[in-house]
């Protein structure tokens, strides 16, 4: 055989099987992330293992159909959270014929027309693919002109938008909203984080509280003094919780210690967690800590549903199938993991409701700011100790200030809400944090008037310092948001 | 007996299967319209001087190929000299001299006729007459006896189409090469075969080498034009995506599907031309086509273009793990062509230089362009493939 058939036949015997194994990949099973055509964005890194949350079109789905179902896949994690916006671009607004003339500049009906995934060449910051002057396209003309209808913004260019407006959640931007918060002080009278101080003010009935002796454990789990020290200490104790009701939760309270000691787990999952505390559970899967437990997450898939569409027997050995499996999806988070700046030293076991609350002290105070500091390194992290809020926190914890005074990362990152009566913690750090403006009324207006707030959360570099200092940026909209409610020349 | 036109066909052919041996065809053509004259002449039809090849004898000698060209050369208007006949009949009669002397060697069991993939092969039936043919001519170039005149005109045969390496050792060639040149120049008509040859070669070696200096400067051209732009657009910072919303060019080439698909499908179409053209080359109906030359041309201009569609595609943005495997092969295919390109085309002006070896430069370049454009195929079916399913 010639050289030249060597190398022509080697090519092709190549071509084959490298082709082969890629269809066996995408259509049967495996580890796809050498397919990956791009880095994942930060949002979705976490997700990169199972395709199919986003790509659920079938295979070779003509381009409107694969388009649309991808789109689909986006609301089952964001719609939720759009609805609770107010979404001011909402996909259902720009689904009307009414709006069709738009569909050619912005196809605001797709999240995909702005946010494609894969491309960090194009990513801007909130995983934004368009350029950042993208208003321009619906508000530059015709009645949506946005120079000819407000006078104040007669001159901007379509670059500074962002810095009044969110495409999305405007909830403390509007104009009536803006008016109605002007002229306040920079700081309250009483700056007092309503909600929080509920919910550091909440006690168990003090019948309800069990001790050491009234819980019920194999003896070697209790032969760890600190472990039961830590328990005893814990709200847990106070409001009843014994080592059996998360250690043995099949058991009835008042069970027999050997139904105890025989259904005991030493390590419970986060789905006993959820028994008592619902929302805050559900709220963890939907945020950056614990999205990898999110309900909409893909299952891995059936290697013999992939041979069947290929036309193959399906009826392979055991052996031969689960070597074709997806590798199973990481359940949890690890800090390693983590994009943001991470400590060399932060733990390194799975991310659950004990990496920050420790399972036995259930120490809130510890999660609401040691604990993030365990793992975060950035520099909003480190400002925080020594800033005024970090006193203020000292100074709550002290027992020198009120209740609700004291600013830890969870008053900001963990916004307290109020369900059915009761004070819960989101646990979705990301419900409050990206656009940067979501925190103003859940949090800041508490404690300060709305355009310092604006302000601060406008001024990067006071972010970066953890608002230690005064805003050295001024955001003018409700100055021109006054203006238009009260022209200057209406009283004549 | 055979003819000389007989003998020479047959120590042409390979021994084992009967294709016919690498010979220059202007050579065997020259090789083939020497013999038949010589034929005519040991058949007393021709005699033939320094400046004039008379007919002697106008009758057939019985054999049709010989009477043929004894008819033309008598019914020739002009006398021509020997050279001058030798240069006529290989340009005009060299086909059907082969031809009708194989045809004869078959009808003589000496040869078989056979086809394989489409090309005629001439086996022989037990190889004894060409070896009895190669015997005789070692035994007198080797000896130092005064040769039959017969054995004069099969050795300057021989020598004009190179057949010595088949028939003598390295050493015996080169210890019998000034008998060799001596018995060459004995026949006459031999040394005028010899002659035409090297006024052929000659003529056809300055033809070559005009047009391939032609070529050249195309190829050095072409190649370095995309070398330099492959290099430049490689090692230049990366053209950002525009900053301002609209629908620029820039932002369709590298952000709209469609366009996307169009330059992809278009840099492989290019890609597939080029691969083509440095395929077809080599093969036998390109040589109808035109000069071989252009096809090499044509190769190294596709190359270059696709360096452009290749920008127009990506911004030359390398890609991400498998696409960008395929980049940087695509690029090593590119880069080691044009460099291969590049000491082609100047591969005389790198001679003045001192740089005699060119040909071996070229081979390293080569072998990365081949292997970087073998794992090509792959790479690209899956980039459909991931493109297409998700």
């Amino acid at each position: 055989m010639s050289r030249n058939a060597v190398i022509a036949t080697l090519s092709t015997v190549g071509t084959l099987v490298a082709v082969g194994v890629v269809v066996v990949l995408m259509m049967v099973g495996g580890d796809r992330r050498a397919l990956l055509i791009g880095a994942t964005t930060d949002a979705h890194h976490q997700l990169e293992l199972s395709c199919e949350t986003c790509h659920a079109a079938p295979a070779f789905a003509d381009p409107e159909t694969a388009k649309s179902e991808l789109n689909k896949t986006c609301q089952n994690c964001h719609e939720d959270a759009l609805d609770d916006a107010d979404d001011s671009h909402s996909r259902k607004r720009f689904r009307s014929p009414r709006m069709a003339a738009y569909w050619e500049k912005v196809d605001a009906r797709y999240c995909t027309s702005c946010h494609v995934e894969h491309r960090p060449d194009i990513t801007r910051a909130s995983a934004v693919t368009v350029a950042m002057d993208f208003c321009v396209a619906c508000h530059s003309e015709g009645e949506q002109d946005i120079r000819t209808t407000r006078p104040s913004h007669e001159g901007l260019s379509f670059d500074t938008c962002a810095g009044c407006h969110n495409y999305h959640d405007n909830r403390a931007l509007y104009e009536d909203f803006l008016v109605r918060h002007a002229g306040q002080p920079w700081l309250k009278p009483e700056p007092v984080h309503a909600l929080s101080a509920q919910y550091r003010a909440w006690k168990p009935p003090e019948e309800s509280a069990v001790g050491p002796g009234g819980t019920m454990a194999p003896a070697a789990a209790l032969a760890d003094s600190t472990i039961v020290a830590h328990w005893a200490g814990s709200g847990h104790a106070a409001a009843g919780v014994t080592c059996a009701s998360c250690h043995a939760p099949d058991v009835a309270d008042d069970g027999p210690q050997r139904d105890v000691e025989a259904a005991w787990i030493d390590a419970p999952s986060t789905s006993v967690c959820r028994d008592c505390h619902r929302q805050e559970v559900r709220t963890f899967a939907l945020g950056r800590h614990g999205m990898r437990q999110h309900p909409e997450l893909a299952e891995p898939r059936e290697p013999g549903q992939g041979l069947a569409k290929l036309g193959l027997d399906a009826t392979l050995p055991e052996t031969i199938l689960a070597s074709l499996s997806d590798p199973a999806p990481p359940t949890h988070m690890h800090a390693a993991e983590a994009r943001l700046p991470m400590r060399t030293d932060a733990p390194t076991e799975p991310l659950n409701c004990g990496t920050c609350h420790d399972s036995h002290a259930v120490d809130i105070e510890h999660a609401a700011v040691a604990a993030c500091a365990a793992c975060h390194d950035d520099a909003h992290t480190q400002a925080y100790f020594g800033s005024p809020h970090h006193a203020l926190w000292l100074k709550e914890q002290a027992g020198e200030a009120a209740l609700g005074t004291g600013v830890s990362c969870a008053t900001c990152h963990m916004v307290k809400g109020k369900r059915r009566g009761k004070v819960t913690t989101n646990h979705n750090q990301n419900d409050s944090l990206r656009p940067n403006e979501k925190m103003i009324r859940p949090v800041c207006l508490d404690c300060h008037g709305l355009a310092f707030s604006l302000d601060s959360l406008a001024d990067t570099d006071l972010v970066s310092r953890n608002f230690t200092g005064r805003p050295a940026v001024h955001v003018e909209s409700i100055e021109w948001a006054i203006q238009r409610a009260e022209p200057p020349d209406a009283g004549r | 007996m055979l003819t000389f036109t007989e003998e020479i066909l047959l120590l042409l052919l390979g021994e084992e299967d009967g294709a016919f041996l690498p010979v220059n065809s202007n050579a065997f053509e020259c090789a083939l319209a020497g013999a038949t004259l010589m034929d005519l002449a040991f058949a007393l039809r021709i005699d033939t001087d320094l400046e004039s090849l008379i007919v002697l004898n106008e009758n057939p000698t019985g054999l049709s190929m010989l009477d043929r060209i004894l008819a033309r050369i008598a019914a020739h208007p002009e006398v021509m000299d020997a050279q001058s006949w030798v240069r006529l009949l290989a340009r005009e009669e060299a086909n059907t001299i082969r031809e009708q002397a194989l045809a004869s060697l078959v009808d003589r069991g000496i040869l078989e006729q056979r086809e394989r993939r489409r090309v005629e092969h001439y086996p022989m039936r037990d190889g004894t007459a060409q070896r009895e043919i190669k015997l005789h001519i070692r035994e007198v170039v080797l000896a130092d006896d005064i040769p039959d005149p017969r054995d004069v005109v099969r050795i300057a045969l021989c020598d004009a189409c190179s057949i010595f390496p088949e028939v003598l050792s390295d050493r015996e060639i080169e210890q019998a090469t000034p008998r060799i040149r001596q018995l060459r120049i004995m026949d006459l008509i031999g040394r005028e075969v010899a002659g035409a040859i090297a006024a052929i070669q000659r003529t056809m070696l300055m033809a070559v080498r005009t047009r391939l200096a032609r070529f050249r400067k195309y190829v050095l051209a072409l190649a370095a034009i995309g070398g330099i732009a492959t290099l430049a657009t490689v090692l230049v910072p990366r053209i950002p995506v525009p900053d301002r919303f609209g629908p620029t060019l820039l932002e369709r080439l590298w952000g709209d599907g469609a366009w996307q698909e169009w330059s992809g499908y278009v840099l492989l179409a290019l890609s597939v031309l080029g691969f083509a053209a440095a395929s077809v080359r080599r093969m036998r109906f390109a040589a109808k086509m035109g000069d071989q030359n252009w096809w090499r041309v044509m190769h190294v201009g596709l190359g270059m273009s696709c360096v452009l569609l290749l920008f127009v595609h990506t911004g030359f943005r390398l890609g991400y793990n498998l696409n960008a495997v395929l980049m940087g092969c695509y690029l090593a295919a590119l880069i080691s062509g044009a460099f291969a390109g590049v000491l082609m085309g100047g591969a005389t002006q790198l001679r003045r230089f001192g740089f005699a070896q060119v040909g071996k430069l070229t081979r390293l370049p080569m072998r990365v362009h081949v292997i970087a454009l073998c794992t090509l195929p792959a790479l690209l079916v899956i980039h459909l493939l991931i493109v297409y399913l998700y």
